[in-house]
């Protein structure tokens, strides 16, 4: 029974990547769109499952500042997954910021509050594991235990400026989740973010860019620098997700080393003429 | 200890004590309601040493002008009935004391404390803190029990994991319950922690010696308030024991042992009422109180006490310059001076600081600044949208400030150290302190520059800068700076500590900015 939904989902993966976007003022609405143009989240959670929905959630800033995905999207995304008939739902992030606070000024923690069978608790660092990874600049790293257990693992980040990277996406949200002193990878972070992100199946990358952070990124904090789009983006492959989203900020998928580095690498496809881009 | 009204009433204080002090933290939500601050918001000490060496009236202490005047009408009923210290002295009480009366501590003692320490107040140091009770209380608790009840705690719940791994999952709700209620949320070690807990081990280890002994001989707020009580009009009648009983003596914690009750003594406990064989006792207004000893301490301890606190105002004030430059105060401090006139050291706001940012000054700020609150970077730093510190302080030391203007107080600045920072010292991408900088215009921000690396080859590398003026020296750049031990930037002090504007400068670089 496994094989061949093995094979087809790596036939799924060698064929034209498939990239959802979806637009509208209700975000939940528009979460939804886009899930079920990638096929629903249904194709990902299985009855019982463990699903980790991983936001970006790292900064003290309100809702509106765009520095942390959008409560209503995490919602929309870990409703989808009760109703696929997942466990248990985590939601987590490593923060920057005082995890309290970010938890609280994201809007997330409140937002999941009262639902049946999630989790968002705050990181603890004794879970934190050593981690091979062999990769080119990173051999080994810390990675949270949650996500190395979990069944499915969900990609929820907020689309922003970032000061090194230019932008950060869905690949750059693997941050989150590794332990440590971060701030190292900062000296090589296209290849480090290869690295940590080949060895971490995302299942599903769902990119929030409903408002979008055009400057003083990562965390921003002035109204001015965000742009409001009223878009959520899905994909099962990161790679490509980033590449679309590059271009709501007016920017090829060449500009930004992360995306060229994992393409590369052979995580994804960035070529915007090779991905099939569907409106949810 | 019988559970008389006053019994009941020490244990209540003492528990709200307790209850204030966990609940002095972040809770998400921004403001805290009542904080362990209203001890000392009516702590007639902290009045009379603030007012002497501010010189100016503060609403704040409205609490500690009510208990003074209520102390002037009833006694010194804080002692026996508030205190925290006092209740604790109580409960540990040793019935089978040993020891006798430490002569030196009798006679006059008190007062060579009491006196050079509002008289130091005169002259701009406010050290009263350093003895007052309460702030003795809090600072053994701050800095030594709850980080280590903490840590205990927090071990406990790593060591199942290290046993059942993620089985422990199972456990997850008992242990909130008590995360969230009890344990401090980030383990924290301080300085000074061992003295803080051994200054209260000995004022306990004293009781060997006699009842309440810090108390009757040593304590500044309670010769304050006993001082106070002296004016009172209420009092145990009669005040001489009776010459066929005696009994009170035996009963009495404070002051029988001279077979006359001196009023300043008198805590009001009570126990003689309750204990009396023949019921011949009566606490009650009396205008025919007898007065026992001059009202002010004779001229000798007066004009000595008050040379001292002279004199230990001045050589405590030496300090090494270049301890200085790293001598960061919490934020909406401006000046040192003002500063020292007011902070009492009771250790509430490193108590509350969300990042763990503060901890007691040992020998950075002199002697005259020990258990003063510092900002060290390295190991927490200041949070932008956060003001708990301000909201904690009982005497405004540390301004409580709206968020907004909260934001744009200067702790420091902060300079890049380029034999360190990589861009300069290894000529690769660093930029970790830029990303974390929470100004919104940036005070950090980076340039590409073409640099020749170590390699001989040239690359493109990006450079931060700092834009001083927005600086606002939160310290997050150096507490995030990936440089093992040394921090490759670094918070300094300054003296002009006048508030960032929020109109970014330098138009041109946050143009380039952009994008690049």
């Amino acid at each position: 029974m496994l094989a061949p939904t093995l094979i087809k989902e790596t036939l799924a993966t060698r064929e034209q990547s498939l990239v959802a976007v979806a637009e509208g003022t209700d975000y939940a609405v528009i979460t939804r769109k886009a899930i079920n143009a990638v096929g629903g989240m249904k194709r990902f959670v299985k009855p019982g499952d463990v699903v980790v929905v991983k936001p970006n959630m790292g900064w003290d800033r309100s809702v509106e500042l765009a520095a942390n995905t959008h409560p209503l999207v995490v919602r929309a995304v870990v409703e989808e997954c009760l109703a696929a008939g997942a466990k248990k739902v985590k939601v987590f992030d490593n923060t920057c910021n005082d995890s309290r606070r970010c938890y609280v000024s994201s809007g997330i923690e409140s937002a999941l509050k009262g639902i049946k069978g999630v989790e968002c608790k705050h990181i603890e660092t004794e879970r934190f594991k050593k981690v091979t990874l062999n990769g080119s600049f990173l051999k080994e790293w810390e990675l949270y235990d949650e996500v190395l257990s979990a069944d499915v693992y969900i990609n929820v980040p907020v689309a922003k400026h970032h000061g090194l990277s230019k932008l950060t996406l869905g690949l750059k949200n693997i941050m989150g989740i590794m332990g440590g002193t971060r701030g190292y990878i900062h000296r090589n972070l296209d290849v480090a973010l290869a690295d940590v992100n080949a060895q971490v199946k995302k299942h599903l990358t769902i990119i929030d860019a409903t408002r979008i952070l055009t400057a003083h990124g990562p965390q921003g904090g002035n109204i001015a620098d965000v742009k409001v789009l009223n878009k959520v983006i899905a994909s099962t492959d990161t790679v490509a997700a980033d590449a679309y989203a590059t271009t709501l900020f007016g920017m090829k998928p060449s500009d930004i080393p992360v995306t060229v580095t994992a393409y590369k690498r052979g995580l994804g496809e960035m070529n915007l003429e090779k991905i099939k881009i569907v409106k949810a | 200890m019988k559970l008389t009204t006053a019994r009941i009433c020490q244990l209540i204080f003492l528990a709200l004590f307790l209850i204030l002090f966990v609940q002095t933290e972040y809770r998400g939500r921004d403001e805290i309601n009542a904080a362990v601050n209203a001890f000392f918001r009516a702590d007639p000490l902290v009045l009379f040493s603030y007012l002497l060496a501010a010189k100016s009236w503060n609403w704040l202490l409205m609490p500690a002008a009510l208990m003074t005047l209520a102390t002037l009408v009833l006694g010194r009923f804080f002692c026996g009935w508030i205190c925290p210290l006092g209740t604790i002295l109580d409960l540990l009480a040793n019935k089978s004391r040993k020891g006798s009366p430490i002569k030196a501590l009798k006679g006059n003692f008190k007062y060579w404390l009491l006196l050079p320490l509002l008289t130091a107040s005169l002259f701009n140091i406010n050290l009263s803190g350093l003895l007052d009770p309460i702030a003795i209380l809090l600072r053994a608790l701050t800095f030594l029990l709850y980080p280590v009840l903490g840590l205990a705690g927090r071990e406990g719940w790593v060591g199942l994991y290290r046993m059942f791994g993620e089985q422990r999952d199972a456990l997850t709700p008992a242990y909130s319950l008590i995360r969230d209620n009890l344990l401090p949320f980030r383990d924290t070690i301080y300085p000074l922690a061992f003295l803080s807990a051994a200054i209260l081990l000995g004022i306990i280890a004293l009781e060997r010696f006699e009842t309440r002994n810090w108390c009757r001989n040593i304590c500044p707020l309670g010769t304050l308030l006993g001082w106070l009580a002296r004016f009172s009009s209420f009092s145990r009648v009669s005040q001489v024991l009776c010459s066929d009983c005696g009994k009170c003596r035996d009963m009495c914690p404070t002051s029988f042992d001279k077979n006359v009750l001196y009023k300043e003594e008198c805590i009001l406990c009570m126990e003689c009422l309750q204990e009396c064989p023949h019921d011949r006792i009566s606490f009650r207004p009396s205008l025919k109180l007898k007065g026992f000893g001059p009202l002010l301490p004779e001229r000798r301890v007066l004009l000595g006490g008050i040379a001292g606190g002279l004199l230990l105002s001045l050589p405590i004030r030496f300090r090494y310059p270049e301890k200085q430059s790293r001598l960061l105060r919490p934020p909406g401090v401006r000046s040192e001076d003002d500063f020292l006139k007011k902070c009492v050291r009771c250790g509430e706001c490193m108590k509350v600081c969300l990042k763990n940012a503060l901890y007691p000054s040992a020998y950075q700020a002199g002697l005259e600044g020990i258990y003063t609150p510092l900002v060290i970077p390295r190991l927490g730093y200041c949070e932008y949208n956060c003001t708990l510190c301000g909201q904690v302080c009982p005497t405004g030391a540390i301004p409580l400030l709206p968020t907004e203007t909260k934001r744009r107080e200067v702790i420091g600045k902060a300079v890049f150290d380029k034999n360190h920072c990589l861009p300069f010292a290894r000529k690769i991408d660093c930029i970790v302190c830029e990303e974390h900088c929470p100004i919104p215009e940036k005070a950090i921000r980076s340039r590409n520059m073409q640099v020749m690396g170590l390699d001989g080859h040239v690359r493109a590398v990006k450079e931060p800068y700092i834009v001083e003026e927005i600086c606002n020296g939160c310290g997050i750049c150096e507490n995030v700076c990936p440089l093992e031990t040394k921090a490759g930037i670094e918070v300094f002090a300054v003296k002009n500590r006048t508030p960032i504007t929020q109109v970014s400068v330098g138009q041109e670089a946050s143009d380039s900015y952009r994008y690049n």
